[in-house]
C-alpha cells in the first residue's frame, strides 16, 4: 500500500515539474546512507580539486631531473646515484619534501601535478562519455519501447550485437585507429557504451507505457512527442541517473585501461598513463604506481557507493 | 519430460549466433580496413635504410598480400577463405593466423578457468556466508569488501600484486615464465597472482549476487517446509535456497564470463607478460595484423555467444518451469 | 461423542509468548496463549488475520523468522520436552517426524526447482531408517491414498505441474510420510477454490477418523470449525480469548468477539438484509491497546476492561473465556 502511494507521488510530481520537494525526499531517503555520503563527498572533492588544482600546481609536465624519484612527505628511501666526480655509484638516503608532497617520477615531474591532471582527465572522461553513452541509450530505449513493432525489434538486434561485441577490444581498435586523442577517447566509449542503458530504459518505458496517467495524455489527444518528452522521459530519470552513475566508474576504468596499455592521450598526464610508468619503476619508485591506482579506487568506489545509495533512495520498495 | 521444443530452439539460437558473429566480423574487418595504415608501413625504415623508393616497394608487399585490391573484394575473398577453413596468414609474425592462434590459445584459458573458478567457489560460499548472517558484523564486512572488490582497477591491483609479493617479497617473479610445463605445480604458483589479479573483481561481484540470491530466497515459505521437515540447515542453506538463488547466479557468472574474456583476461595478460590471445591481438592491432585480429575478435565473440546458449540450455535444468518458445 | 479423556493430553502450550523485535518496534505477535491437545482430537485456532493463530503454529516448531523473532515466555511441552526451549538438534527430530506442519501458502510451500519425488523422500530418509527404494514405494502408496492418480508419475513432476489441489494433497502427503503423532495445518481450505474445500476437508477427516491423528486446524472460517473442529481456541490480539467444544462456541459463545465472529456468518435460514461485521479494525500487535486488547470494538466494553486485563475465567470445566464480564 505504501509502495503504491509512493510511485503514485513521484509520478505526480515529474507530472507538474514539481521537483524540488521530491528531490528532498529522495535527499532524506539517501543520507541515511553514509557511504552514499562518502562517496558524494569524494566525488565533489575531486571536482574541485580538477578544477582549482592546476591553479596551485606546477606544471605536470615540467622535467626536472635534479629532482627525480623523491619519495612522498614522510617516506625516505636509500638511492644509489652516479657520481660525476669520482665515477661511481654512490648509495644516498632520500627524504620527501613539501616542495613535492606526493612525491616525483623518473624525470623529477611532480606527482602532486601530474594526479590533478589524472583527475581532471578522468572525471572529463568519465563525465562526457557516460553522457554520450546516456543519450544515445535513452534515445533508443524510449524509441524502441514507444514506437515498437519493427523497429524496435531492429534496433533490439542492434543492441544484441553490439552487447556481444567484446567491448574493451572494440575500444582499443577504434582509439589506435583514429588516434589516441582525449576527444577519440571519449566518443570511442560514448559510442560503445549505450547498450546496457537502452536495454533498461526500453523495460522501463514499456511498463511505463502502459499505466494510467500516459494511457490518459494518449486518450487526451497528445502528440506522440509530448507524450515521450512530457510523460516517458521525466518518469524514467530516476533510472538514469541511476545508471549514469553506475556507468562512470566503468568508463573511467576504461580510459585508465587504454591509457595503461599506451593508447592514452599522450599530451595529458592521466592515471591510466602515470601507472604504466609506474609499472616500469617499481624496484626505484613505487608510489609512482600506487598513487594514481589508490586515486582511481578511491574515484570508482565513491562513485559506486554513491550509485547504490541512489538506487535504493529511488527504489520505492526498500526500507533505507 | 519431453525436451523436442529445445532442439529447435537450439537450432534457431545457433543461427542468430552465427548472424551476430557475421556482424561482428564485418565490423571488425571494416575497422582495420579503412584505417589510415598499412600492414606493409613496418618494413617502411627497412626500405628507406637501402635507399628503396618507399611507395614501390609498398606497392609491390600490398600486391603480395592482396592488399592492393578493392575492400569489397579483399571482404569477400576473407569470407570465402573463412568458410573453407582458412583463417588467413598473420603478416607481422609470418605464420598462418591458425598456427598463431593453436600456439596461444592455451594461456588464456588456463588463465581464465582458474580465475573463473577461485572467483565462484570463494564468491559463492562467502556470499551464503553473508546471506545467512544478514545483518551481522561479518556480514557488514564482506559487503564493504566486496564493494572495494568490484572498484578496484584489476590492472592495478596486478602491479600492486607484484610490487608487494615480487618486488618485495620476492616470492614470484615478476614476469610469467613461459617455459614452465603447463602442467605443473610451478606454472600453478607463477598463476598466483595473475589468477588474484582477474579473480578478485569478479570473486567480489560473485559475492554480491549470491547474496542477494540467497536472501531473495531465504524467506520463502518452501524454506520453512524444508525446515519443518526437520531437515539439517546445511541441507535447508546448501540444498533448498542455494538451488533456487543458483537460476539467476549462473545467468550473471555465464556472462560475466563473456566479458571477462576481452577485458579483465587482457589487461592481466600484458600486465603480467602472460602471451594469451589478449597479448598477441593487441599485438596485431598495433602492428596493422588484420587477419589477426578479426580472426581472435571473431573466436572470442563465437565463444562468448556459445557460453550464452550453453547457459541457456543449463537453465532447462536447473529451472524446471522454463520454457523458451 | 467425548470418547477422550482429559488425561491423554499430547501437547500443552503454556503462556507462550512470541515477540518479534523489528526496528520499528517490538511486535507483540503472540502474547501469553494457552492451550492443550488431546489425543485424537482436531482442535482450531480461530480468529482474524494478524490475530497471532499462525505464528502459534510456527512457534510450537520455532519456525518463525529468527532474527527478528524470539519466544520470550512460555512453554510447549511434547513428550515432557519443552519445544520452545529445547536444542536445535532436538528439536529437529521432532519436526517433520513427531509433529508435522502444512503451510499456509500451498502454492509456495514446495519447492519449485526439486521434484516432488525428491522432496518427499528426502524427509524420510532422514527420519526413517529406510533405503531410497523402500521410502518410494512408501511415498507412492501414501500419494495413492491421498486421492493422487498415476502417483508413481507424480514423484517425477515438479510444483508447478501440479494444479492447486494436487498440490494441497502432496503438501498433506509429505506431512504424513514420517507417520508424526500432531498435524498442524495453517488455513488449508484458504488458498483452495470452493469446489476442492470440501474435499480438502473431507481429507483431514478421514487423517482423524482413520489415522487418529491429533490435528491443530487453523482457520479464520467459523464454518469450517463447525465442520471439523472438536475445540476450539479463539484468538485475538495475540492472546486465547476463549476455549470451549465446538458445540459450545457455535451455541453459547461466551466472549463478545465470538459472538460478533458467529454474527458474522452468512445465516441462509434466517432473511439478512446485509451481512454484519465487528467494527473497528484488528489491534496493530507493536501498539495493543492497554486492558482487554478486544475494548475499543467491544459493545459491551466496561469502566474496567480499558485498564486491567481479563482474567481466565472458567464458565464450565470444559469451558473458559477470558473476559470481564464473567469474572
Amino acid at each position: 500500500m505504501n509502495e503504491r502511494k509512493e510511485t503514485a507521488g513521484k509520478d505526480r510530481a515529474a507530472f507538474h515539474g514539481g521537483g524540488f520537494r521530491l528531490a528532498s525526499y529522495y535527499w532524506q531517503r539517501m543520507a541515511r546512507n553514509r557511504l552514499a555520503i562518502f562517496g558524494l563527498a569524494f566525488i565533489i572533492f575531486l571536482a574541485l580539486v580538477a578544477i582549482a588544482g592546476p591553479f596551485f600546481t606546477p606544471d605536470p609536465t615540467e622535467v626536472d631531473f635534479e629532482a627525480k624519484n623523491m619519495p612522498p612527505v614522510g617516506f625516505t628511501i636509500t638511492q644509489s646515484v652516479y657520481d660525476i666526480k669520482t665515477d661511481q655509484f654512490i648509495t644516498t638516503r632520500v627524504s620527501g619534501t613539501w616542495k613535492h608532497p606526493l612525491g616525483t617520477d623518473r624525470k623529477g615531474r611532480d606527482m602532486l601535478a601530474m594526479i590533478v591532471s589524472g583527475a581532471r582527465v578522468s572525471l572529463q572522461v568519465g563525465l562526457l562519455a557516460t553522457g554520450i553513452a546516456i543519450i544515445i541509450g535513452t534515445i533508443i530505449g524510449v524509441m524502441s519501447a514507444y514506437l515498437g513493432g519493427w523497429i524496435d525489434n531492429a534496433l533490439m538486434r542492434f543492441t544484441d550485437v553490439m552487447m556481444t561485441f567484446p567491448f574493451f577490444l572494440l575500444l582499443v581498435l577504434i582509439v589506435f585507429i583514429f588516434g589516441p586523442s582525449l576527444a577519440f577517447i571519449v566518443l570511442a566509449i560514448g559510442l560503445t557504451g549505450w547498450t546496457g542503458t537502452a536495454r533498461l530504459v526500453r523495460s522501463e518505458s514499456l511498463s511505463l507505457r502502459t499505466r494510467e496517467f500516459v494511457m490518459a495524455a494518449k486518450a487526451l489527444g497528445a502528440s506522440d512527442g509530448r507524450v515521450v518528452f512530457r510523460h516517458l522521459i521525466p518518469n524514467v530519470i530516476s533510472l538514469i541517473i541511476v545508471i549514469a552513475t553506475l556507468s562512470i566508474p566503468g568508463v573511467i576504468l576504461a580510459e585508465a585501461a587504454l591509457s595503461f596499455i599506451g593508447l592514452g592521450d599522450p599530451t595529458v598526464p592521466s592515471w591510466g598513463i602515470i601507472l604504466e610508468e609506474g609499472q616500469h619503476s617499481l624496484t626505484t619508485a613505487w608510489w609512482v604506481a600506487v598513487e594514481p591506482g589508490i586515486m582511481l579506487l578511491l574515484t570508482v568506489l565513491a562513485f559506486n557507493f554513491l550509485g547504490d545509495g541512489l538506487r535504493d533512495a529511488f527504489d520505492p520498495k526498500s526500507n533505507v | 519430460m519431453r525436451k523436442g521444443w529445445l532442439r529447435d530452439y537450439i537450432l534457431k539460437r545457433l543461427l542468430y549466433s552465427l548472424i551476430i558473429a557475421w556482424g561482428i566480423l564485418t565490423v571488425t574487418f571494416i575497422l582495420v580496413r579503412v584505417g589510415p595504415s598499412s600492414p606493409a608501413d613496418k618494413y617502411l625504415a627497412n626500405i628507406a635504410a637501402r635507399g628503396q623508393d618507399p611507395s614501390q616497394v609498398i606497392a609491390a608487399i600490398e600486391a603480395r598480400y592482396g592488399l592492393d585490391k578493392p575492400v569489397l573484394q579483399q571482404y569477400g575473398e576473407y569470407i570465402f577463405n573463412l568458410l573453407r577453413g582458412n583463417w588467413g596468414w598473420s603478416l607481422s609474425t609470418s605464420m598462418p593466423v591458425i598456427e598463431l592462434i593453436k600456439h596461444h590459445w592455451i594461456y588464456s584459458f588456463q588463465l581464465i578457468l582458474l580465475s573463473s573458478l577461485f572467483a565462484a567457489i570463494i564468491g559463492i560460499l562467502i556470499g551464503i556466508y553473508s546471506a545467512v548472517k544478514q545483518y551481522t558484523k561479518a556480514d557488514y564486512a564482506f559487503t564493504f569488501l566486496s564493494f572495494i572488490g568490484i572498484s578496484i582497477p584489476n590492472f592495478w591491483l596486478g602491479v600492486m600484486l607484484i610490487l608487494v609479493f615480487s618486488v618485495k617479497l620476492g616470492l614470484f617473479k615478476t614476469y610469467y615464465d613461459t617455459t614452465l610445463p603447463l602442467f605443473s605445480l610451478a606454472n600453478l604458483k607463477a598463476l598466483t597472482l595473475p589468477v588474484i589479479t582477474l579473480g578478485t573483481g569478479m570473486l567480489a561481484a560473485y559475492v554480491r549476487y549470491t547474496r542477494s540470491a540467497m536472501l531473495d530466497n531465504l524467506r520463502k515459505p518452501f524454506v520453512t517446509t524444508a525446515r519443518a521437515k526437520g531437515l539439517p540447515e546445511h541441507i535447508v542453506i546448501g540444498k533448498h535456497v542455494f538451488r533456487n538463488a543458483l537460476l539467476p547466479l549462473v545467468t550473471i557468472i555465464m556472462f560475466d564470463l563473456g566479458s571477462i574474456v576481452f577485458g579483465g583476461a587482457y589487461l592481466t595478460e600484458i600486465v603480467f607478460g602472460i602471451p594469451g590471445l589478449g597479448q598477441v591481438s593487441f599485438n596485431a592491432i598495433f602492428a596493422n595484423d588484420y587477419p589477426v585480429v578479426v580472426a581472435i575478435t571473431l573466436i572470442g565473440t563465437l565463444v562468448v555467444l556459445l557460453v550464452n546458449l550453453v547457459t541457456d540450455i543449463a537453465y532447462t535444468y536447473l529451472d524446471p518451469r522454463i520454457r523458451y518458445e | 461423542m467425548q470418547s477422550y479423556s482429559r488425561n491423554n493430553i499430547i501437547l500443552r502450550v503454556n503462556d507462550l509468548k512470541t515477540y518479534f523485535f523489528t526496528r520499528r518496534g517490538v511486535v507483540k505477535a503472540v502474547d501469553g496463549v494457552s492451550f492443550e491437545l488431546r489425543q485424537g482430537e482436531c482442535l482450531c485456532l480461530v480468529g482474524e488475520s494478524g490475530c497471532g493463530k499462525s505464528v502459534t503454529a510456527l512457534s510450537i516448531l520455532r519456525l518463525f523468522d529468527s532474527p527478528p523473532g524470539r519466544i520470550v515466555g512460555g512453554t510447549v511441552v511434547y513428550n515432557s520436552t519443552d519445544l520452545a526451549s529445547c536444542p536445535d538438534q532436538e528439536l529437529r527430530k521432532v519436526r517433520g517426524k513427531e509433529i508435522a506442519l502444512i503451510l499456509q501458502e500451498a502454492q509456495s510451500a514446495l519447492n519449485p526447482v526439486l521434484t516432488i519425488g525428491d522432496q518427499i523422500i528426502e524427509q524420510m530418509k532422514i527420519h526413517l531408517p529406510l533405503s531410497t527404494d523402500e521410502a518410494r514405494f512408501k511415498a507412492i502408496n501414501l500419494l495413492r491414498e491421498m486421492g493422487i492418480p498415476s502417483a508413481e508419475d507424480v514423484l517425477n513432476y515438479y510444483p508447478h505441474q501440479l494444479s492447486g489441489g494436487m498440490k494441497q494433497r502432496v503438501l498433506v502427503t509429505m506431512s504424513l510420510c514420517c507417520d508424526p503423532k500432531i498435524l498442524i495445518a495453517d488455513e488449508p481450505t484458504t488458498a483452495v477454490d470452493v469446489t476442492i474445500k470440501a474435499q480438502v476437508l473431507d481429507m483431514f477427516h478421514q487423517l482423524k477418523t482413520k489415522r487418529q491423528m491429533s490435528l491443530i486446524f487453523i482457520t479464520h472460517d467459523l464454518a469450517v470449525v463447525a465442520e471439523i473442529g472438536d475445540r476450539a481456541v479463539v484468538m485475538y490480539g495475540g492472546r486465547d480469548v476463549e476455549t470451549a467444544p465446538v458445540s459450545e462456541i457455535i451455541s453459547a459463545p461466551a466472549h463478545p468477539y465470538t459472538a460478533g465472529l458467529l454474527e458474522c456468518l452468512p445465516d441462509l435460514s434466517r432473511e439478512m438484509s446485509r451481512l454484519n461485521s465487528i467494527p473497528g479494525m484488528p489491534p496493530d500487535p507493536s501498539k495493543m491497546p492497554p486492558g482487554c486488547t478486544f475494548h475499543p470494538r467491544c459493545p459491551k466494553m466496561i469502566d474496567i476492561c480499558r485498564t486491567q486485563e481479563p482474567p481466565l475465567a472458567e464458565i464450565s470445566k470444559e469451558h473458559k473465556v477470558r473476559c470481564h464480564l464473567y469474572a
